[in-house]
């Protein structure tokens, strides 16, 4: 088994790709544009210049020859069971000022198609993989989205009654000491959810022993809030902060789209039996995690980024 | 406005004489200034707006309306009731406020205007954003309850029938005043502090005539052509300005005006930004420019001057010629023979360099007519300053000083920035970058200043916080703006015409994104491990096509909303910009619910969903039953449009004509 690590890089300076599109709420635009457009640009950067080689690489499968794509192992990375999409240069990681200047915030998109038992551990790597990235030793928001989770619909008192159902409350109380761990080691400061209306909120409150403090939301309009959440959220001191994200943030058919042979794929995986590199067998997105650090007294943007990982059984 | 140090001005031609010193002294405060704060680092985001009013009287049965002149004292009635105030305060309007710190009011150039500023700087946490129009209500309300009962304070940037014929101020004053000299406006007119009047006649001694404020009339149905104003009276012989009407001052098609309180008398929506340092004040500054045009169409809102419909919709080259001192050498209308230099613009215009280090800048973008006094470039250079900002303040030192105080004269003082603030505050370009003031912690900054007032709180809020958001969006995204800068030249003429917001195209950059930073290369496969030396890293740049193919003619609705399909540019957007940098913000919902009303306001005068104020004001002239369609605004019509402003900001807006399709449906979308 292979652990695909997938990573956008700074995507503040990389241009159109986060722009948001008029129109175009909730969705995963930014994620898979800026994934493509990283792996395009490492494709661009770390091929050798025309003159080191002797034509286009010395691989000949035509399947991976795109014209103008290099083979995937100039501008990727295994190390041992992991690979790297693209490799990483953690040299080049930190931010510019004194951590105490930043408000770090994270979120943990937990996806649909993972195995619960394993999502300590799968916070444990994004929250690791975010604090080498940022060079930070502390994150001052973690907001975690569970699977299957929304507001829909027009009317919010029924957009608010529909979440009740939705998701499922005994796995994401099972999956909370991870995070109340990291809050009483001091690696986080502050817990949220994601996606929370106002009767799944009060449950999850009474069942868990550090409570979030921040309930992110994606309502249809912002000024339209469910009131039974308003009214719970001013009860208990939550926070409710608007998000543009959408909760299956990478479905392995994207994921294949971004890694695969087509057009606008990576060229990293094989389509048919006979792939390269060994990269063929079954795709298993399992989480993805997005990280903003925002000069605090500024307001401006430094750093934002995801890393995706993956699963892929040979 | 500067301060209002009190002193003993000095007459044209005796300031003349003393200009080169000012100047002298003003370069070395400027040094002194730049050689303490160009290190100065880690600033916060601190910024402020500034609402200007006017003072009208006004009451629904009585036809007449005027302007009031009693700014010295409501500031008077306001000074006293702060000091009660802050012993504890027994004005049950002041007490309502709950600890937080009362706005500040100051005078302003016209006797008839008040300006109001938030007590203390605004920061960019989201709540402080949602801060900004409770507070211009507040600053309304306080400005009310210290006036007479019929007095209101109006966000019109001009008075409709100022200098029209018969009475249109309180009290009432002749014209032909020793000051202004106009045939029009009284010397009473202008603020009575020395300061003022001073600048009026120094500005009007200095060119040699009065100046000459003239807007193209709006052509109606019945309005004659060609048009000559009405009101001009050629057959004045008190002052030898008077000649300046028959030396065709007023040409035809034309509504003439002839006093600075004409532009001075405008009320402005501006905004400063403290940067986090010099290189990032610079940085914005640059950034800024190009919207400065863009801004000024989108808030247009003066369509009348003097009691005639004009044919532009903004302020800004009224102004502009309203205070403008350049002589007939410097004009070019004669040779040059006792001035320096051919000056091409007023003193008040759009800025005229670009001053960042940013390596972005193409010198294909500045003007290479650029004036400069290359002796203060020399001086400021052998100060230490580089040469591209040195540059900046050689083109401001061009000017003359116009107001200098003989007490100022007699030593230089070191700790003080009066000589230098002598020349920057009367450069009043529409991005102005203002170094720390001596003597506090505050740090550079930079001000916007082409916005047109506008009529509500709501308005002014949406604007003022908008250009904060975009300036976070500019760092954040690290966004290019740059065009040549004459082309904002070409850009703020554009945004007089009527509707430019909607009929006309703007010269605006077609991709705003920083070319992406490429990885270190080493050919020994993969990445380096980041040790090599950089040198070997780089790929050549992208080579940079010509000036031209970067920017393109635009719409406002394709600026501020972004390219349709159906465009050959894809510009994103300014508001998805701000929109996008929102996302990425922890903004909570009431927050955002406040900000999407802003934006929507913003976005829909961007696309003609809603009229901007000076299609708004036309349409109620135009529409008004006594407007014979002759391009006049009389008394009536005037009064029932100030009755109208009144009542917008005063519980009648139900009842005004059209107010649905100037602020969208009376309630606001998001009170819910």
């Amino acid at each position: 088994m292979t652990r695909l690590i997938l990573s956008t890089g700074n995507i503040m300076t990389s241009g159109p790709s986060i722009i948001r599109r008029p129109g175009a709420d909730r969705s995963n635009l930014e994620l898979t544009s800026s994934l493509r457009s990283n792996f395009i640009a490492a494709q661009q950067d770390l091929s050798p210049p025309l003159s080191a080689t002797n034509g286009n690489g010395s691989t000949s499968d035509s399947e991976t020859e795109s014209p103008g794509r290099p083979p995937a192992s100039v501008w990727t990375r295994r190390d041992g069971s992991d690979y790297y999409i693209p490799t990483i240069d953690w040299s080049m990681s930190g931010l510019s000022e004194e951590p105490s200047q930043y408000d770090v915030t994270v979120k943990l998109f937990y996806l649909p198609g993972a195995d619960i038992k394993h999502r300590a551990q799968y916070a444990k790597d994004a929250i690791k993989l975010v604090l080498k990235e940022l060079g930070v030793q502390t994150i001052d928001l973690l907001i975690v989205s569970y699977p299957g989770m929304s507001f829909e619909g027009d009317c919010e008192w029924e957009a608010d009654k529909k979440n009740s159902s939705q998701g499922n409350d005994e796995e994401e109380v099972a999956s909370w000491p991870v995070f109340e761990e990291f809050y009483q080691q001091g690696v986080v400061k502050k817990l949220g959810l994601a996606e929370y209306g106002s009767e799944k909120l009060s449950r999850f409150m009474s069942r868990v022993k550090v409570r979030p403090k921040v309930d992110q939301v994606n309502v249809k309009d912002c000024c339209n809030v469910p009131p039974p959440l308003l009214k719970l959220a001013k009860l208990e001191g939550i926070e409710l902060l608007v998000h543009n994200d959408c909760t299956d943030v990478l479905p392995s058919g994207t994921l294949r789209e971004l890694l695969g042979q087509g057009a606008k794929g990576a060229g990293v995986l094989s389509e048919s039996k006979r792939g390269l590199d060994g990269m063929k067998g079954d795709l298993t997105p399992n989480w993805v995690v997005k990280y903003t650090a925002v000069v605090r007294d500024r307001g401006v943007i430094e750093n934002k980024g995801y890393f995706a990982v993956a699963e892929l059984r040979e | 406005m500067g301060l209002l140090a009190l002193g003993t001005p000095l007459d044209w031609p005796e300031a003349k004489k003393n200009a080169d010193q000012v100047r002298e002294w003003g370069i070395k405060q400027l040094l002194s200034i730049w050689n303490k704060a160009k290190g100065k680092e880690r600033d916060a985001l601190l910024w402020g707006d500034e609402v200007e009013y006017l003072v009208v009287t006004y009451e629904k049965d009585k036809p007449e309306v005027t302007l009031s002149l009693r700014q010295a004292d409501i500031l008077h009635a306001l000074a006293q009731d702060e000091e009660l105030s802050s012993e504890g305060g027994c004005v049950p309007a002041l007490q309502d406020i709950g600890g937080s710190t009362l706005p500040i009011f100051h005078p302003e150039f016209g006797r008839f205007m008040l300006e109001a500023t938030p007590g203390k700087p605004w920061g960019i946490g989201f709540k402080d954003l949602l801060d900004v129009e409770p507070n211009m209500k507040l600053r309304r309300k306080i400005a009310k309850d210290h006036m007479n009962p019929e007095e209101y304070p109006i966000t019109l940037t001009t008075y409709p029938r100022l200098g029209s014929p018969g009475t249109f101020t309180t009290p009432c004053f002749p014209p032909s005043g020793d000051k202004l000299r106009s045939q029009f406006v009284p010397d009473e007119i202008a603020n009575p502090h020395i300061r003022f009047p001073t600048l009026a006649a120094n500005i009007r001694s200095r060119r040699g005539r009065k100046v000459q404020v003239n807007v193209p009339v709006f052509k109606d149905k019945n309005t004659p052509w060609p048009w000559k104003d009405p009101t001009v009276n050629y057959d004045l012989h008190k002052w030898k300005e008077d000649d300046d009407v028959r030396n065709g001052a007023s040409p035809d098609n034309f509504i003439h005006m002839d006093a600075m309180a004409f532009g001075m008398g405008s009320c402005c929506l501006q905004i400063t930004f403290q940067a986090k340092n010099i290189t990032e004040g610079r940085k914005m500054y640059d950034q800024l420019s190009p919207l400065g045009p863009i801004m000024l169409a989108l808030t247009a809102a003066t369509p009348i001057y003097k009691g005639f419909l004009a044919d532009t919709d903004v302020r800004w080259n009224q102004i502009s010629a309203a205070v403008d001192d350049r002589t007939p050498e410097e004009l070019g209308e004669k040779p040059l023979e006792h001035d320096r230099w051919r000056i091409p613009k007023s003193r008040y215009a759009p800025n005229s360099t670009y001053i960042s280090e940013d390596p972005r800048l193409r010198k294909e973008y500045l003007d290479p007519n650029l004036v400069i006094d290359p002796d203060v470039k020399q001086q400021l250079m052998d100060g230490g300053m580089d040469s591209v900002l040195a540059n900046h303040f050689a083109h401001l030192f061009i000017r003359d000083p116009i107001v200098i105080f003989a007490e100022d004269l007699q030593k230089l003082d070191l700790n003080k920035t009066d000589h230098f603030e002598n020349l920057q505050s009367t450069n009043w370009q529409h991005i102005r970058f203002k170094p720390p003031p001596v003597g506090s912690d505050i740090g550079w900054r930079v001000e916007f200043r082409p916005m047109e007032i506008q009529i509500t709180d709501f308005e002014n809020a949406a604007f003022s916080v908008f250009m904060v958001l975009i300036t976070r969006a500019i760092l954040s995204f690290d966004l290019n703006f740059y065009i040549p800068i004459t082309k904002t030249d070409e850009n703020m003429e554009t945004a007089h015409k009527r509707d430019a917001v909607l009929n006309d195209k703007f010269y605006f950059r077609k991709n705003p994104f920083p070319t992406r930073a490429p990885r270190p290369y080493s050919s020994n496969g993969g990445l380096n491990s980041g040790t090599a030396s950089p040198a070997m890293l780089s790929r050549p740049p992208t080579p940079s096509g010509p000036v031209e193919d970067e920017y393109a003619l635009m719409s406002i609705d394709e600026i501020m909303n972004g390219s349709k399909g159906d465009s050959t540019n894809d510009f994103p957007g300014l508001i998805p910009l701000v929109e996008s940098y929102l996302d990425s913000m922890n903004v909570d919902v009431e927050t955002r619910c406040e900000l999407s009303a802003y934006l929507s306001l913003i976005r829909k005068r961007a696309n003609g969903t809603l009229w901007t104020a000076a299609k708004w004001i036309r349409h109620f002239v135009q529409g008004h039953e006594e407007y014979k369609s002759d391009s006049v605004v009389g008394e009536k019509v005037n009064h029932d449009l100030i009755g109208a402003v009144i009542a917008i900001e005063n519980g009648g807006i139900k009842d005004v004509r059209d107010v649905e399709k100037f602020l969208g449906p009376v309630t606001k979308p998001c009170s819910g």
